[in-house]
């Protein structure tokens, strides 16, 4: 890994850290429901840096923000790194895979959905055990989970643009010099 | 955000739309499917003797120590309507749609409960 590379990871999960301590401030209807402002900064790593950048700032965050707010390795932490490392895999897999077919907004509710899917697979064998108490909370928070993938996805989207502008911005001022 | 609209690829509405159909569809059907689930057992001295969907009406009658009692399963209620024991406490509970109407005199228990499972205790958990 180069050192730029370096930078750009720490700044990103600097980023995302922001981002997941500011979300955990806001007050939410519904307790366990969270609108994932992080998974913006994923996102615009995976589009621009690539799934290893992705990643990688997903683990920092996660590990990270649980170790600030003291929840390292408890039941919060393990929904929270299986929901998080599984849907930038997801996610990556996707973009690597199908490059053009889906765009940010597409991305993002493949991680959002990707995200619950893991967080209710874990909290069913780790913690609940009925299923039919996950059952009948499945599609509420698969339904709230897509809103909120919409809503980081028309971020995302917007961040990613203005970002590439800048680049080209600056190899355009590079060349001319 | 006209841009960011144009922006969207096919395949990214096209999930749009099946995520959220596939969700308020799910919401639907599995609210329906697991209030069907309730069921009505009838317990004789202290064993559950038998099991009947509460969503299909059905009368029947179970031999306890004062006689037959008549058990009637209707619009998903269910009630004795007829005991022969000397303090009619049973009869006189009417329908229930949860719960259990309890005959000590008979012995007997009619309870309307989930599939099956128990009901364990609930455990909250949180997500960070």
């Amino acid at each position: 890994m180069q050192l730029q590379d370096k930078y750009r990871v720490a700044l990103l999960s600097a980023y995302a850290l922001a981002l997941h301590g500011f979300e955990s401030l806001l007050p939410t209807p519904i307790p366990w429901v969270r609108l994932g402002l992080a998974n913006i900064i994923t996102l615009v790593a995976l589009v621009l840096y690539g799934f290893r950048t992705a990643m990688m700032v997903t683990l920092i965050r996660v590990i990270l923000a649980s170790i600030f707010t003291g929840t390292f390795l408890g039941p919060a932490f393990i929904l929270s790194f299986g929901g998080g490392v599984f849907s930038t895999a997801a996610m990556g897999l996707v973009f690597i895979s199908s490059r053009n077919i889906f765009g940010p907004l597409g991305l993002s509710l493949i991680g959002a959905f990707f995200h619950n899917i893991a967080q209710l697979t874990l909290a069913y064998f780790l913690f609940i055990q009925r299923i039919e108490a996950i059952l009948i909370i499945s599609p509420i928070i698969l339904l709230l989970g897509t809103l909120t993938g919409v809503a980081n996805g028309i971020v995302s989207d917007i961040l990613i643009k203005n970002l590439l502008k800048k680049t080209e911005e600056k190899i355009q001022n590079v060349v001319q010099e | 955000m006209k841009e960011v609209i144009k922006n969207t690829t096919f395949a990214d509405r096209l999930l749009l739309l099946f995520l959220i159909f596939a969700s308020i569809a799910g919401i639907f059907t599995v609210g329906k499917a697991m209030s069907q689930g309730l069921n009505v057992t009838i317990e004789i001295d202290g064993k559950p003797a038998y099991t009947f969907p509460i969503n299909i009406d059905k009368t029947i009658a179970v031999s306890g120590r004062y006689g037959d009692s008549v058990i009637e399963i209707r619009d998903k209620k269910v009630h004795i309507r007829e005991a022969h024991c000397p303090n009619q406490l049973c009869v006189k509970q009417g329908w229930i749609s949860n719960g259990a109407i309890v005959c000590l005199p008979n012995r007997i228990v009619v309870i309307v409960g989930g599939n099956g499972n128990n009901p364990q205790k609930d455990i909250d958990a949180i997500t960070g």
